[in-house]
């Protein structure tokens, strides 16, 4: 399904006519003119598709778009860590300025340049290749995840929380990029407190549905965030899934991650309305294990958290389907003569030891 | 900033050496009703007047004492709106402090950067001072700590102050009566004593706004119907 945005239409315009005109001579130089507004082209797939950005130079980055209320974004070479930088700067100055959002272009030039002409390959990120489930039943939302965090083939955590916190009553399990969860997840919960203590009432699910995906599509997916959403607030209990690029489902049980068909599978066939909170607790249990065993990604524990009116439980490592079964619990001994001696030699230390009273020697 | 024609600061020196625009800052605190704190042992207590400009004010609109954190509460003396914008900023620096440091603020932090802000305004282009004076409370790990912070930006930690229309009085009669190793729920009793002083007309529990916060370190505003238990206790 391509999209075609609207300002790429316009553009199409905008270069016909530039190329109508033909090439217009330097305009900066001259006494009392500014310079143009920097664009940058960006590399896409589709090159009959450009987006182009103008860069206003005033010191400050205020990106506008030609004709395109929404645009922001876009970077052809995501880095995790730079990404986060953005989103967990801490707002200086007195004054409540209008956030400048979207992606800081600075480096983009040089990283295209460096994986170009020096070869540098550009650094992976941590994906958590992740089991992660949610469910309605009759008194609220039971969500779940499995604690395997994975870099490429190997483990890199066993036991991970996947479940975060996002107010004491919605809670959100994460897939996709690690970091992206967690900072995304952390920086949403925030905001939400803030508007609880200006409102002085109970977040809604739908409030933390809107903040998420807002973000999730100005970064046009480069966020590597998939979540699942779940909370019981004054209108009842709720379920999302969000995507990276930034779209949200509505569902009474959802999968993501890389065993998402594992779980999914288990959910379309056990799966009824009005479960009671065992029933909810059980079928969850049974998806992620489902997902731990079939999907190399996602492994460990199973994690849940079930969410009511005014209660929530969240019970870590509620199985433990994979203990280390290896390690004896005894402990191990050697008795002497296990090992085989084939040759002594001995040297003696020289026998004048000299022990320096040095109480200066060590400074503090 | 700096293309506003009012790129200079309007608070500048006398020749006395006082910022007269400061001066004038704790006066309009001083023509404000009148709030006070106390540190017992155990918590801390703040409390202030509301007086409402008619009786046809919905009271359970105004609310004069805030939570800035779960374990950290503000009351004021002087201007509403200036007190609303700097509840707004001093919640948003704790949760950047939070999400920077995974670390929910300690008190003497969040009085410090909130009396940094109310300094910039002192120094800044365009702006005049902040109109009130805080009572700051919190319960952390070095235990129950009460903060006034001024106009100018200066902070002062208190066992026990007042602030506002009748601060002489106040701070008198506290000082008689405190002691070192007051309860809360004694340090209450001492909080509606101090406000029924100088309070005109009959004190009700419509008409004062108490928070208290506890060793559980949950800043709360007690409900009319709390204060009124309080209120039974003291007559």
């Amino acid at each position: 399904l391509t999209r075609v945005w609207p300002c790429e239409l316009s553009i199409k315009r905008t270069l016909k006519r530039k190329k109508a005109n033909g090439p217009t001579s330097p305009r900066w130089g001259k006494p009392g003119t500014k310079p143009p507004p920097r664009s940058f082209l960006l590399p896409q797939s589709n090159p009959d598709s450009l987006l182009q950005l103008h860069i206003r130079d005033s010191g400050e980055q205020q990106i506008e778009a030609t004709k395109a209320p929404l645009l922001v974004a876009l970077a052809p070479s995501p880095h995790s860590d730079q990404v986060r930088a953005l989103v967990t700067r801490p707002m200086a100055g007195s004054m409540d300025l209008p956030t400048k959002g979207g992606f800081d272009f600075g480096l983009c030039r040089r990283n295209q340049m460096l994986a170009e002409k020096q070869g540098l390959k550009i650094p992976g990120f941590l994906k958590t290749g992740t089991t992660i489930v949610g469910l309605v039943f009759k008194d609220g939302v039971v969500l779940g995840a499995d604690t395997r965090a994975t870099e490429g083939p190997i483990v890199a955590d066993k036991n991970c929380e996947k479940i975060h916190f996002m107010a004491p009553n919605i809670y959100c399990c994460g897939a996709g990029t690690a970091a992206d969860t967690e900072a995304v997840t952390d920086m949403v919960s925030s905001q939400l407190q803030l508007h609880r203590y200006a409102t002085g009432r109970e977040s809604r699910v739908v409030t933390a549905l809107t903040l998420l995906k807002s973000h999730l599509f100005k970064y046009q997916g480069h966020v590597s965030a998939a979540l699942v959403l779940g909370g019981v607030d004054c209108t009842g209990p709720h379920l999302h899934t969000v995507y990276p690029h930034g779209s949200t489902d509505t569902l009474p049980f959802a999968t993501m991650g890389s065993g998402s068909l594992a779980a999914m599978s288990v959910f379309e066939s056990k799966f009824k309305e009005g479960l009671t909170r065992e029933e909810g607790i059980e079928l969850v249990a049974e998806a992620i294990s489902a997902g731990i065993f079939n999907d190399l990604g996602s492994g460990s524990n199973v994690d849940v958290c079930v969410i009511t009116k005014g209660k929530t439980e969240y019970l870590r490592n509620h199985l433990l389907p994979n203990p280390r079964t290896y390690n004896s619990s005894k402990g191990y001994s050697f008795t002497k003569g296990q090992t085989e001696i084939l040759s002594t030699k001995i040297t003696q230390l020289k026998p004048n030891v000299e022990v320096a009273e040095g109480g200066d020697a060590m400074e503090e | 900033m700096g293309d506003s024609q009012y790129s200079f600061s309007l608070t500048t020196f006398s020749p006395s050496g006082k910022l007269v625009q400061i001066e004038h800052a704790l006066t309009a605190v001083g023509s404000g009703q009148t709030s006070l704190g106390i540190k017992a042992a155990n918590g801390v207590v703040i409390a202030t007047e509301k007086k409402l400009p008619s009786i046809l004010v919905d009271e359970t609109s105004v609310q004069k004492i805030q939570a800035l954190t779960p374990n950290i509460g503000v009351v004021y003396s002087g201007m509403g709106p200036d007190f609303r914008v700097l509840v707004r900023k001093s919640r948003k620096q704790a949760q950047q402090y939070y999400r920077l440091y995974k670390e929910t603020i300690p008190v003497t932090q969040l009085v410090r950067e909130t009396a940094a802000v109310m300094q910039e305004f002192t120094q800044s282009g365009g702006v005049r001072p902040f109109g009130v004076s805080l009572l700051i409370a919190g319960y952390d790990d070095n235990g129950p700590q009460l903060y006034q912070v001024d106009p100018s930006g200066s902070y002062f930690s208190w066992k026990a102050s007042a602030m506002g229309k009748n601060v002489s009085n106040a701070k008198t009669f506290l000082e008689k009566r405190y002691t070192e190793d007051m309860e809360l729920d004694d340090a209450i009793h001492t909080a509606i004593l101090t406000l029924k002083e100088g309070y005109e007309g009959q004190i009700s529990s419509n008409n004062i706004e108490i928070g208290i916060i506890r060793s559980d370190r949950e800043f709360k505003v007690l409900s009319p119907a709390e204060i009124k238990d309080f209120l039974e206790e003291v007559e």
